[in-house]
């Protein structure tokens, strides 16, 4: 079966994978796509659409900040970063996940 | 921090410009780079790259529609933009704009005004520093229901309470001042303790205000001018302060000046000292007065209502006989009689009423507004199916709604502050007397906000109403693809609102007819001789005749009152021009005291009530209306075992059943309970009979029995005088005053009017009345015909290509017509029966009144009623037909045709 990135199993995790992104640095959402892509060797694959809904939403929480900044080409991009909330809430986030990906696990390994 | 972050975020978003372009940029950014990262990564051109990322993003525009949503500010841009094309809406329909705009700004009106009305009479705050600590305190008398006012011995020990402070009192007194022209008018004044000046803390334009010093006995004479008092009889003398002025029969020093708009305590011009002479007061004896003060520092009006219901309870047993029954109490002073239980109901009652007429007018503006809206449906199919939601159209259709009402609003807040204070307080101020100083004629931010509250409920029932009919069921539509298919129709809803309409517009007129008749009857009324020839005034005395406590001193007062009137004829006869000078209780066609009589030598009479006059001797002949049979008064009449009466001719057909009266013996009582006992009363003798001489108020429609009683002038209330003159009596008016200072300076001469303008307040009322039903009944007539207009205009458009076809298949013109009219003909039809119908219980009903019974006003409809009925009711169905003529000859005009092709 040839491999499809995954994008429907990232409904519901994209908050988390935005914010665990923005916790290793400040990022556009570009960038943030890039990364996700990368780190997973292409194997999710965020929906680019839904991503500035999503970073508009967490920055309504105040989990995230953004600013204009320059990109290392000398190009202007927003800049998203996350706030000492946000940075809470991800750990809440990666805890929740960790039980959830556990519980998703331990039923698939039963023989 | 987070609440920072998210403020600033929400703040930003809010910014619709700058939260645009950093959307737009964003994307922009987003879409470049990963054009540059395909064409890099998958070696293609710029073109094919561009494509892809694109392609990747998803719907470019779904997802700024998504972020601007997700702004929270979508509702906001949206409803501007509704409220623009609100208002293109208004230029575009320039009929629906004027009759639906005057039908909203009518409502507006009537609510600001019932608001506002209300709010003057029934607010407690005093425009005075801590107004709403000042308090009113008096002694309610259980027995009569009545405020008792001889509280003198009270004051005394109200004075020493620990929950009020600054008591004082006050009493009304209407004096004689002599002005800078010499001539002696009556003012308004308020004979005052000093306390009312830390009460009402105002500085004196000039001079000084009342102090301690002026009320003690001996003090020399001082009087307080206000600001009007100045102005009009002083012509604003500087230098006023320190002269005498003559009040009444004395003199007075003018100590100050009061600013314009001081009129403490209710509506006064001009004060003077209280003597109160209250230390050696006898309980319930001596003057009347008015107490006020101020909650004192700590006290509430709780305490200090307990304070005094104690002092009550003690008066009680220490004084049986006076105060049992009396209990004092105290309330915020503005409070006019009004309590907060009837405040809730009326103020309920109120604002029903006027939410309900504005729902009433409204859905005749929403009959208007549907059926505009209705022939946009085309409009509404095509923003539908561009993804408008149901919520978004009927937001839409609420905002042209809204604009039409925020119109209205200005509209009739203007007009009802305009008739407040133009028309509604002049009016009111000419009839009863100047309004206490606290009560706002102009529109308070209350009334400002209640009635843009009810523009708003008014935009709701206008907009949504129609709106949610309209979009109901539009997705179907749109499917079946049947723009202007007839899916919309008119219901029920809209049939009631538009019979009720006609009903009301065919039933108004005749309450303005019953007015115009009462109008006409009043103008028409005979008081029996030529009221045009007399001059009528009222003399003051009866306030210097409630002062004297002693039966001695009232004695001797009312034989100088009677002595100075009887000096004040005789120079009047002197003058050149009077032909009679007369007294009496009451001037013709004015309320007259009414007696109970029973006439003793008519076996099996029942007692009957009866005007009842009190006339001088000289009266029937300066009225010049000879005996009928008998004879007329003579002074001997006048002395103390006198027993003549004379009766009029009413009282002859009336209560004589047209016997001959001269030598029957009459009783005559109050009605009271303490004349159960018949055989105590005096019993008097008919001695003569004249012809009815107004005996009946203007204001009543049938005839009543009178009789005449002769008095002294000046006693038992016989202080109306009436002169005849040759010429114009009003010309006499001034020497009347001169004399009267010059006979007597403590006589005042009020209310100088010739004696045929009795009734002119009268009519004043009935025209505003009249006014005020034809401004409704034009209202009325406006909503119902424009509604009944756009049904039809709606209809026809609906069945054009019906019309059409039954043209292109030979039908007759009538049978179009026949068919178009069907509906509207069976609504104003049934419009104008129910109007009808409403008429007819109403006449009963004023029939039935206490007003009317007897009067042969109302009751069963004569023939000449019920065919001037008919007559207005064919009349009305004709005006509403005529509302159908522009849309029937639209149905005529159509072509075959044409009409097939617009499918």
């Amino acid at each position: 079966m040839p491999s499809r990135p995954q994008t429907d199993a990232l409904h519901g995790s994209l908050d988390l994978l935005i914010l665990k992104t923005l916790s290793i640095a400040p990022m556009h959402g570009w960038g943030i796509s890039q990364h996700v892509r990368q780190i997973s060797k292409g194997v999710l694959e965020v929906n680019q659409g839904s991503l500035y809904p999503a970073l508009q939403r967490l920055e309504k929480e105040g989990l995230v900040t953004s600013d204009w900044d320059t990109t290392d080409n000398n190009r202007l991009a927003r800049y998203y970063r996350l706030t000492t909330t946000g940075r809470r809430a991800l750990g809440v986030e990666l805890e929740s996940w960790r039980r959830f990906a556990a519980g998703l696990q331990a039923v698939l390994d039963v023989p | 921090m987070t609440w920072f972050h998210a403020a600033r975020a929400r703040l930003r978003l809010l910014a619709p410009r700058a939260a645009e372009a950093r959307i737009d940029d964003e994307i922009r950014f987003h879409i470049e780079m990963e054009t540059q990262r395909i064409a890099r990564e998958q070696q293609v051109g710029q073109d094919e790259a561009r494509r892809r990322a694109l392609a990747t993003f998803g719907g470019v525009q779904q997802h700024r529609e998504t972020l601007r949503d997700g702004r929270g500010t979508a509702w906001l841009s949206g409803l501007s933009l509704d409220l623009k094309l609100g208002f293109r809406m208004l230029v575009k329909y320039p009929g629906l704009t004027l009759i639906g705009g005057l039908a909203m700004a009518f409502g507006v009106w009537f609510g600001a005004v019932t608001f506002q009305m209300f709010g003057a009479i029934t607010s407690t705050k005093l425009p005075l520093p801590d107004g709403d600590r000042i308090v009113r305190i008096q002694n309610w008398d259980l027995k009569t229901s009545k405020d008792e006012d001889r509280v003198l011995y009270d004051y005394q020990l109200w004075r020493a309470t620990r929950s009020i402070t600054d008591l004082g009192a006050y009493r009304d007194a209407s004096v004689n001042l002599v002005g800078a022209d010499g001539a002696a008018q009556p003012e308004t004044a308020a004979e005052i303790t000093a306390s009312a000046f830390r009460i009402a803390p105002e500085r004196p334009l000039l001079g000084r205000v009342l102090t301690e010093s002026d009320e003690a006995a001996g003090a020399a004479p001082v009087v307080l001018l206000g600001y009007e008092v100045w102005t009009r009889r002083f012509d604003r003398d500087p230098q006023i302060v320190g002269r005498m002025v003559k009040l009444g029969d004395s003199f007075a020093t003018v100590v100050g000046v009061m600013p314009e708009g001081f009129a403490f305590p209710m509506a006064h011009n001009m004060w003077l000292p209280l003597h109160m002479n209250s230390a050696g007061a006898e309980p319930r004896r001596g003057i009347a007065i008015k107490v006020f003060g101020r909650l004192a520092n700590g006290m509430s009006l709780e305490n200090a209502q307990a304070e005094f219901a104690s002092i009550g309870k003690r008066l009680a047993v220490e004084h049986p006989n006076t105060h049992a029954q009396l209990q004092p109490y105290v309330t915020p002073y503005a409070q006019l009689g009004v309590n907060n239980t009837d405040k809730l109901a009326m103020m309920g009652l109120s604002y029903f009423f006027v939410v309900a007429l504005m729902v009433v007018v409204c859905s005749t503006v929403a009959l208007l507004l549907f059926a505009r809206a209705a022939s946009r449906e085309s409009e509404l199919l095509v923003r539908s199916a561009l993804g408008a939601s149901r919520r978004r159209i009927v937001t839409q259709l609420f905002a042209e709604a809204l604009v039409l009402a925020g119109v209205a609003a200005v509209v009739g807040l203007a007009s009802a502050q305009f008739s407040l204070t133009r028309l509604g307080r002049p009016y009111i101020e000419m009839n009863y007397g100047m309004l206490p100083f606290w009560v706002d004629f102009d529109l308070s931010p209350t009334s400002i906000v209640s009635a843009l509250a009810l523009a708003v409920i008014g935009a709701v029932v206008a907009g949504v109403m129609p709106a949610r009919k309209i979009t109901r069921g539009l997705g179907t539509r749109l499917r079946a693809g049947t723009a202007g298919g007839g899916g919309v129709s008119f219901g029920g809803v809209w049939t009631a609102v538009i019979v009720t309409q006609v009903a009301l517009t065919v039933a108004l007129p005749a309450v303005a007819m019953l007015v115009r008749g009462e109008t006409k009857r009043v103008e028409a009324y005979d008081a029996g001789f030529a009221t045009k020839e007399y001059l009528g005034a009222t003399l003051g005395i009866e306030d210097a005749l409630e002062e004297t406590a002693t039966p001695e001193a009232r004695a001797a007062l009312e034989g100088r009152v009677t002595a100075s009137l009887d000096a004040l004829r005789q120079r009047l006869e002197a003058e050149p021009g009077v032909s009679g000078v007369t007294f009496a209780d009451a001037l013709p066609a004015e309320d007259h005291n009414y007696l109970r009589a029973e006439v003793v030598s008519l076996p099996g009479a029942a007692p009957r009530w009866v005007a009842a006059a009190r006339v001088h001797p000289s009266y029937f002949d300066v009225l010049q209306a000879p005996a009928v049979s008998g004879r007329l008064f003579t002074t001997a009449d006048l002395s103390a075992d006198a027993r003549a009466v004379i009766v009029d001719r009413a009282f002859v057909d009336l209560v004589m059943s047209g016997r001959n009266p001269i030598g029957h013996r009459v009783r005559l009582g109050s009605g009271a309970a303490s004349d159960s006992n018949g055989a105590q009363l005096p019993w008097y003798e008919i001695v003569g009979v004249v012809k009815e001489l107004g005996m009946a108020s203007a204001a009543m429609p049938q005839r009543v029995p009178g009789l005449y009683l002769p008095v002294a002038p000046g006693s038992q209330g016989a202080n109306k005088l009436i002169v005849h003159v040759r010429g114009d009596p009003l010309s006499l008016a001034p020497s009347i005053r001169e004399l009267a200072a010059a006979v007597d300076g403590a006589l005042r001469v009020e209310q100088v009017m010739r004696l045929d303008q009795v009734t002119t307040p009268l009519l004043w009322l009935f025209n505003l009345w009249l006014r005020i039903i034809i401004g409704l009944t034009a209202v009325a007539l406006l909503l119902s015909l424009s509604g009944i207009y756009a049904v039809l205009a709606y209809v026809v458009a609906r069945r054009t290509r019906e019309i059409g076809v039954r043209v292109a298949l030979g039908a007759s013109s009538r049978r179009v017509i026949t068919s178009i009219f069907r509906r509207p003909l069976t609504q104003v039809s049934l419009g104008v029966i129910a109007g009808s119908v409403l008429i007819f219980v109403a006449s009963i009903g004023v029939g039935n009144t206490t007003q009317f019974r007897g009067s042969g006003v109302g009751g069963v409809l004569t023939p000449g009623e019920l065919v001037l009925l008919g007559g207005y009711a064919i009349l009305m169905l004709g005006v509403c037909m005529l509302a159908c003529v522009i849309p029937t000859m639209r149905a005529l005009r159509v072509q075959p045709t044409e009409a097939l092709r617009a499918e």
